[in-house]
């Protein structure tokens, strides 16, 4: 048969073009051109209209401002590809910021007070995961659920007082991780550019990583090629829980306390970073670059409304505006609707033209 | 002299990502004829359905409707337009019932908002118009495939367009729906409707169509009528070469018995106690009609769904089943619904294959992946089951569906399994693919593998297998020799379900 030697050769002969194409594709530029533009066109506007932005003090803070979000954005990154939402993400954040509180304050050192708030976010998002996975809720009720109660269970818990934790000897190397530098460097930075390559090397070189692609692309496909779809949902909440864990520590660090109010809009955030970084809701694409421009994108937005004296109430505004403008890209994107305008417009030339003539 | 053409497209050009669809292509669509189009897979005849439908739009060339340029810009505009399509990819709203989806968008109003006494008449109307036998008030996600395309084309024949498109239409139907829905084109065709049929079942359009044109690597290679034109004419028209034996029937030395199932059931009752032997190196047909649980019986037997019974593979009984288990077991299985069951649409043409060889750790340790001999198995995999792909990088979801099919097949091949149980494993796939696949399926056969082959094309069962069972209403009714057997007698089996040399049942 001439047919498949044919072929093979069609699979290895491939140009320099097309090979670029493909680089770019494995890099998900397209998918994260529209934030990337966002992101290059606000930074220069702000580094031409602000001599502060530049200054590496200023950036170097951006980073530590957005060390929460960073590191929470990464086990949504991992939600969301399986095609779902963690709702609970602020409050498992909180709770496990809480743990950390209580182990401190009981006197354990650094070292057991991080296992331990760690362990809490890993086992809360386990909880989230066994019932998506195995008892087949749906995700949003699951984790809109668990936000709730996560949340109450700290108020309870806490009396609804606030854990100072500045007097502690133990909270001297938290707080130093939270807020210190290696040479120039923000030791968090460093902490999470680490996270982010261990989280890419788990997404695309093991079978986990693999397997959840595979579920948000298409679960029914992935359980009939034998993956373990439970399984692996669970481990995937207990990843977002793992990350919310780590989250607590870097959000306890940088507030001296372990506070018992959780951020609702700690959760929204987390989620527009994400969808900001080109990640569609229906799972399956994607990837860790998109979000950590998505996140580093807000970051910049927040930095220029105060480097600019906007109020803080309109933040809101411009984190809303700026994901339903970056969704709607996707759109673009996504439907081809930007060729169509331009047929439809050509089209319409055509038949006025003919219409003339006759 | 020759009448207007309702529709003329002239130099149609469609361009995708590394890849032009169409090249300049003409198309004449005249009043009252069923026009056909027939091509390869990746030929460009589902593009050019797509642009007349408003699907997709071409880069260049001009659509006229009855003379006057028209921009078809949506299916909404194609619509407006009388143009009407059915097509491979349902289109239904699955958590509606088909009442609802036959008159969407046109539910008649009563006085106290939608007249739903009203709107069953009428989808019962556009039903029996048809003559399908489905039910107007069930909800469409509690129908088959094969049920859910019927309702399509009810919805399709109901708008009364002037113009109808059938994208593979038939490619999920049974025998008989087909015939209905031939006899109902014939009608259409008589009182002046013109349709474009693309279908893979030459036989099909031998036997509905007037004249067909023939697309090869997106450009036309001939429009011409069918009077006089043999099948194999069409073919080297279509390959632009000449084709053998379709199916390429190997003699292969069957082995021992390999597998056996006994008094399996599900518990929908899809299956019911459901007993066979297959021996190593043959491959068993299993005939039936829509509905008849055939689909289920391969299922159940590969774990995907849960039931009770025996399976025993190599005088191993299998516990505690599912795909995990089967894939464990050594069964491979290629569902029949591709796009619902089969692909990752998102992901590369390596990551499609690679899929069911993760639980295998065939290139993986301890979990850690090594990318890069997964890249040389699927680079070879490609290479010799003919994938037309730029590379294996590229997205699944933009490879032609024979191509598809074929990465769905290749996935098994590579694992050597014993049983491989294939469903539907040449729908809506062109002959060139069809007669490869034939050639791979044979070739597992000849590597000591058990076949399962459970299709609704007769022809293809009658070809390639060794024995035919079918089954009715979910039980197995008869068995049959292909050598022996006509493709009327199996379908009577099928269609009424009497008994017939049933030694192997216990």
């Amino acid at each position: 048969m001439g047919a498949p030697t044919e072929a093979a050769a069609d699979v290895q002969r491939s140009d320099p073009g097309s090979r670029l194409a493909l680089a770019l594709r494995r890099l998900s530029i397209g998918r994260v051109a529209g934030a990337l533009i966002g992101l290059a066109g606000v930074a220069l506007y702000l580094a031409l209209t602000d001599d502060l932005f530049l200054s590496w003090g200023n950036i170097m803070n951006l980073f530590r401002a957005q060390s929460v979000v960073f590191i929470i954005a990464i086990g949504m990154t991992f939600v969301i590809l399986t095609g779902g939402l963690d709702l609970s993400v602020a409050s498992t954040t909180g709770f496990a910021g809480m743990i950390l509180g209580f182990a401190i304050q009981a006197g354990s050192g650094p070292v057991v007070a991080i296992a331990l708030c760690a362990l809490a976010g890993v086992l809360l998002g386990l909880l989230n995961g066994f019932l998506i996975g195995y008892v087949r809720i749906s995700f949003f009720v699951v984790t809109l659920g668990t936000l709730s109660i996560y949340a109450s269970v700290i108020l309870t818990t806490t009396g609804g007082s606030t854990i100072s934790l500045f007097n502690y000897p133990e909270f001297a190397g938290i707080q130093r991780l939270a807020n210190g530098d290696i040479g120039p460097f923000p030791i968090i930075l460093v902490v999470i550019l680490a996270l982010y390559l261990l989280a890419w090397f788990v997404l695309h070189r093991t079978a986990f990583g693999r397997a959840v692609y595979a579920i948000g692309s298409n679960a029914e496909a992935a359980r009939l090629n034998g993956l373990n779809v439970p399984l692996t949902l669970m481990l995937v909440y207990g990843v977002a829980g793992l990350m919310c864990g780590l989250g607590g520590v870097q959000q306890d660090g940088r507030l001296t306390a372990a506070v018992p109010i959780v951020d609702p809009n700690q959760m929204l955030v987390v989620i527009a970073a994400v969808l900001i970084g080109g990640m569609s809701l229906r799972g399956g694409e994607g990837g860790l670059l998109g979000t950590f421009i998505g996140v580093l994108f807000l970051g910049v937005i927040q930095n220029g409304l105060t480097l600019k004296g906007v109020s803080a109430f309109w933040q809101g505004t411009v984190t809303g505006l700026v994901l339903i403008i970056a969704a709607g890209l996707a759109v673009l994107r996504e439907t081809d609707a930007l060729p169509r305008l331009r047929r439809w417009l050509s089209g319409r030339r055509k038949a006025e033209a003919a219409e003339t003539t006759e | 002299m020759a009448p207007e053409p309702v529709i003329r497209m002239r130099g149609i050009t469609k361009r995708f990502p590394g890849v032009t669809a169409l090249d300049g292509v003409d198309f004449d669509l005249l009043p009252g004829e069923i026009h056909a189009l027939v091509g390869e897979n990746g030929s460009g005849k589902s593009t050019l359905c797509k642009c007349l439908y408003g699907f997709v739009q071409s880069d260049e060339g001009v659509i006229e409707i009855n003379g006057a340029l028209v921009s078809i810009d949506s299916p909404h505009r194609a619509r407006e337009l009388g143009i009407a399509a059915i097509t491979q990819e349902l289109t239904l709203a699955p958590t509606l019932s088909v009442a609802e989806n036959i008159l969407m968008g046109r539910l008649p109003r009563g006085r106290f908002g939608i007249d739903w006494g009203a709107a069953r008449r009428q989808a019962r109307e556009a039903l029996d118009e048809i003559g399908a036998r489905i039910d107007e008030q069930a909800l469409v996600n509690s129908l088959s495939v094969e049920l859910q395309q019927e309702v399509e084309i009810a919805r399709a024949v109901y708008a009364q367009s002037p113009v109808l498109i059938l994208d593979e239409a038939t490619s999920s139907l049974s025998e008989s729906a087909t015939k209905r829905l031939m006899d109902k084109l014939e009608q259409l065709r008589s009182s002046g409707v013109a349709v474009v049929f693309v279908s893979h079942r030459l036989r099909e359009v031998f036997q509905c169509c007037s004249r067909v044109t023939v697309l090869r690597d997106g450009e036309r290679v001939v429009t011409m009528d069918l009077d006089g034109v043999t099948e194999s004419q069409l073919v080297t028209a279509m390959v632009g070469r000449t084709m053998e034996d379709l199916y390429g029937k190997r003699r292969i030395a069957k082995g021992d018995t390999l597998l056996s199932v006994r008094g399996l059931s599900t518990p929908d009752g899809k299956v019911q106690n459901a007993g066979f032997d297959l021996r190593a190196g043959e491959i068993l047909g299993i005939a039936g009609l829509v509905g008849s649980g055939k689909v289920e019986l391969g299922m159940a037997v590969y774990g995907a769904v849960p039931s009770s019974g025996d399976v025993t593979l190599e005088g191993r009984r299998l516990k505690h089943r599912n795909p995990r288990k089967g894939m464990a077991a050594g069964i491979g299985y290629v569902p029949d619904d591709r796009k619902r069951d089969a692909l990752l649409p998102t992901r590369s043409v390596r990551t499609n294959l690679s899929l069911p060889w993760l639980p295998f750790r065939k290139f993986s340790r301890l979990g850690f992946l090594d990318v890069r001999s997964e890249k040389v198995m699927a680079r070879e995999s490609c290479g010799d089951f003919g994938v037309r792909t730029p590379s294996t990088e590229f997205p699944m979801v933009l490879l032609s569906g024979g191509n598809q099919q074929k990465v769905v097949l290749a996935r098994w091949f590579a694992l050597t399994p014993k049983v491989v149980i294939f469903a539907e494993p040449t729908r809506g796939i062109d002959v060139g693919a069809k007669s490869e696949i034939y050639g791979f399926i044979q070739d597992l056969a000849e590597r000591g593998a058990g076949i399962i082959m459970i299709s609704s094309e007769m022809p293809e069962l009658l070809g390639v297998a060794d024995r035919i069972l079918v089954m009715y209403q979910g039980q197995l009714c008869g068995e049959f020799d292909p050598e022996t057997a006509g493709e009327e007698e199996i379908a009577h089996a099928a269609c009424i379900g009497e008994m017939k040399n049933m030694g192997v049942v216990a």
